[in-house]
């Protein structure tokens, strides 16, 4: 699944980044290197170049933001590196702050994620070459703390699920899958949604979830 | 006249008063005493000191008189209104105001006197004019400076009678020949006047005897006056120390809301390290538990080619994080309770004592049992002195004893080893005792270390029954 993929890790826990290590290896993608702190990952991602990194919000030494903080410095260095942050805790602050360029190869997932391994290697995949993969958490806190709640009112229920799942980053074919609807049934659902909110239609998935999400944050 | 040899301070000293010969003899040591009392009464007139102490009583007794009227004032104005909000207002802004005067006797008190008078806290009122109110009228270091603003003026009073017109009559005695002849004649008030009525030491009203005898007069009432003036600048002092420091409950009050800070910060602190505790332990080893089960979910979905040998491996590691967390958690959850302690302390201790590495007796003899906050903390004493000997004190044997004296639980802990323990030097953590300390004092405890080189260190821990 992950062929060639080339994956960094920064994690402080040594059970979970041996854990991730042998789950990522298995799924045939290529670890460069596997870190427990933000210095060693910046060293390594000079040297490696990896196609994505895996980061831990919180690593040594202050046990707070460290990892926020290297995402956002190598994403400004490296702008081509995909950014999987990876966290016990979702703080809408951290989303903000790291969507507020581009959600274009950006990530942010609970680390429960990992116990669904297809799905949390299919969000890696996907940030790897440019998508977006947001916890649905992160969603639900977004929606939750929209000031448009007045323009989301006007969706039905089934449009607010797609838009979720818009905003998580996936595409319509993904989406197809989970609603168990056809992906004519998504497509129309996405035009409404975008006629509904008055937002720019996009044809590129990225864009889309961008667009979707300044619509949630502003 | 007389004759004292220094050196020889033993040798008695003899001096002959008068043209009789009058012989008195002193030892040399009384005759020290005697010089330096002359000394004293000799310079006062001319020292700092006295000098000080008149500025202080000048300017205290003109803001005094000031304090008294604005606390007459506002009383008098704000119990009138009281029946309407304002007389409220009027009132508490004469409560700080008389707090305001306090602080400004207190700075004269300091650079005049040396006096150094501690400040009650600072007035920290709640927010808006209600919380204002509030606050005024609860302060207490207001009411207290009110008090002495009202007391000052009965001192004042009398030290203008019995120290300041003493003064005020040695200047005009003394002057009295310069340039006072023919005029009323002094001394012109206060207790001079009353005791030396009309005469002095001259019965005459004129002339050059009567001049000389209220000139005399006026240097006897220059050294009487700074004497008079320290009596009634020591009564404002002590006035001043009891009424315009931090009273005792206000000490009280200080000294547990310090102890209540260190309480919070301590939970704080707590919490914070069970978080991570939890996040870093418990919290990692079930996603990676997860992780695992979901890899081999997904292995054993994978249909006819399964790999068994390595969902068996990945079942494995899953098996194995399990019994580690919950040894993690159980560990954990000890740390935060122990739950031993909820059958008492005898069981607790003992447990503690056969826990130990060092052969370790326990007795416990109890009439009653403790608040579970007492027990908590004087379990935590002991688990943490039991560590520190085995870490430090290099010791073969300790003993624990916990008993009961009246309303106070006392627990000692004893050790052979070496010996030399330190509040700030013991701990497993550099934090360990202080920690144990603070805890201790925040119920009002006591913690006590003897420990001279060489051993042996016992440590006692007081503490109330029941906190």
């Amino acid at each position: 699944m992950g062929d060639s993929i080339r994956v960094a890790i920064a994690e402080d826990s040594a059970i979970l980044r041996d854990g991730l290590v042998q789950l990522l290896a298995d799924r045939g993608f290529e670890i460069t290197d596997a870190v427990s702190e933000a210095e060693g990952l910046r060293a390594s991602i000079e040297r490696d170049r990896p196609d994505v990194a895996v980061i831990d919000i919180r690593m040594p030494p202050s046990f707070t933001d460290e990892g926020l903080r290297a995402a956002i410095e190598l994403r400004r260095r490296y702008p081509a590196l995909g950014i999987l942050l990876f966290s016990q805790y979702i703080e809408t602050r951290y989303a903000a702050e790291l969507l507020a360029d581009d959600a274009a190869g950006i990530g942010y997932l609970l680390k429960d994620r990992v116990a669904d391994v297809s799905d949390f290697c299919e969000a890696l995949v996907r940030v790897a070459s440019g998508g977006t993969a947001l916890d649905p958490e992160v969603v639900t806190q977004l929606l939750g703390a929209s000031k448009r709640l007045g323009s989301l009112s006007a969706l039905s229920t089934r449009e607010r699920q797609v838009l979720s799942l818009m905003a998580e980053g996936r595409s319509n074919a993904a989406i197809a899958t989970t609603l168990v609807i056809s992906e004519g049934a998504v497509e129309k659902h996405v035009a409404n949604i975008f006629a509904k909110l008055d937002l720019p239609v996009s044809q590129s998935d990225h864009r889309r979830v961008l667009a979707v999400l300044r619509f949630l944050g502003s | 006249m007389m004759k004292a040899d220094v050196d020889e301070s033993e040798r008695p000293v003899e001096l002959r008063l008068g043209s009789k010969g009058t012989v008195i003899v002193l030892s040399e040591a009384r005759l020290n005493q005697v010089r330096r009392v002359a000394d004293t009464i000799w310079r006062a007139p001319f020292t700092r000191r006295t000098w000080a102490e008149f500025i202080w009583f000048v300017l205290s007794g003109l803001l005094a008189a000031l304090g008294m009227a604005f606390v007459a004032l506002s009383m008098l104005a704000g119990i009138a209104l009281l029946v309407t909000f304002v007389g409220v207002i009027i009132i508490a802004a004469g409560v700080r105001g008389a707090g305001g005067f306090g602080a400004f006797h207190r700075g004269l008190a300091r650079n005049f006197l040396g006096e150094q008078i501690e400040e009650p806290g600072a007035f920290a009122p709640r927010p808006g004019l209600f919380g204002w109110l509030h606050s005024a009228l609860r302060d207490r270091a207001g009411w207290r400076a009110m008090a002495y603003s009202v007391l000052k003026l009965p001192v004042v009073l009398f030290g203008v009678w019995f120290a300041f017109s003493v003064w005020v009559d040695a200047f005009f005695c003394l002057a009295y020949p310069i340039w006072g002849a023919g005029a009323q004649r002094p001394p012109e008030f206060g207790v001079a006047r009353n005791l030396f009525q009309p005469g002095y030491l001259s019965v005459g009203t004129s002339g050059f005897f009567h001049a000389t005898a209220v000139f005399l007069t006026g240097v006897i009432l220059l050294f009487v006056a700074p004497w008079t003036m320290r009596a009634v600048v020591y009564v404002d002092r002590r006035l001043m120390r009891v009424l315009l420091a931090p009273d005792a409950m206000t000490a009280r009050v200080r000294s547990l809301e310090h102890a209540r800070a260190q309480t919070v910060d301590e939970s704080a602190a707590t919490l914070r390290r069970i978080e991570r505790d939890l996040h870093d332990g418990t919290q990692a080893q079930l996603v990676a538990l997860a992780m695992r089960l979901g890899q081999a979910k997904e292995k054993l979905a994978a249909g006819d080619d399964v790999d068994l040998e390595q969902v068996r491996r990945l079942v494995d590691d899953a098996h194995r994080g399990a019994k580690e967390a919950i040894v993690e958690l159980r560990d954990l959850a000890r740390g935060i309770h122990p739950p031993v302690l909820d059958t008492g302390l005898e069981g607790a201790l003992s447990t503690l004592a056969a826990r130990s590495t060092l052969p370790t007796v326990c007795t416990v003899a109890l009439d009653e049992r403790p608040t579970p906050a007492i027990e908590t903390i004087a379990y935590f004493c002991v688990a943490e002195l039991l560590a520190n000997v085995a870490q430090h004190a290099e010791a073969s044997r300790s003993s624990i004893s916990c008993t009961q004296h009246g309303r106070w639980l006392r627990v000692v802990v004893r050790d052979d080893g070496h010996g030399g323990a330190k509040l700030s030097t013991v701990g497993s953590s550099s934090s360990g005792l202080r920690g144990l300390t603070d805890r201790v004092e925040a119920v009002d405890g006591h913690l006590e270390i003897t420990s001279p080189p060489g051993g042996p260190t016992v440590v006692t821990v007081d503490l109330p029954l029941h906190a």
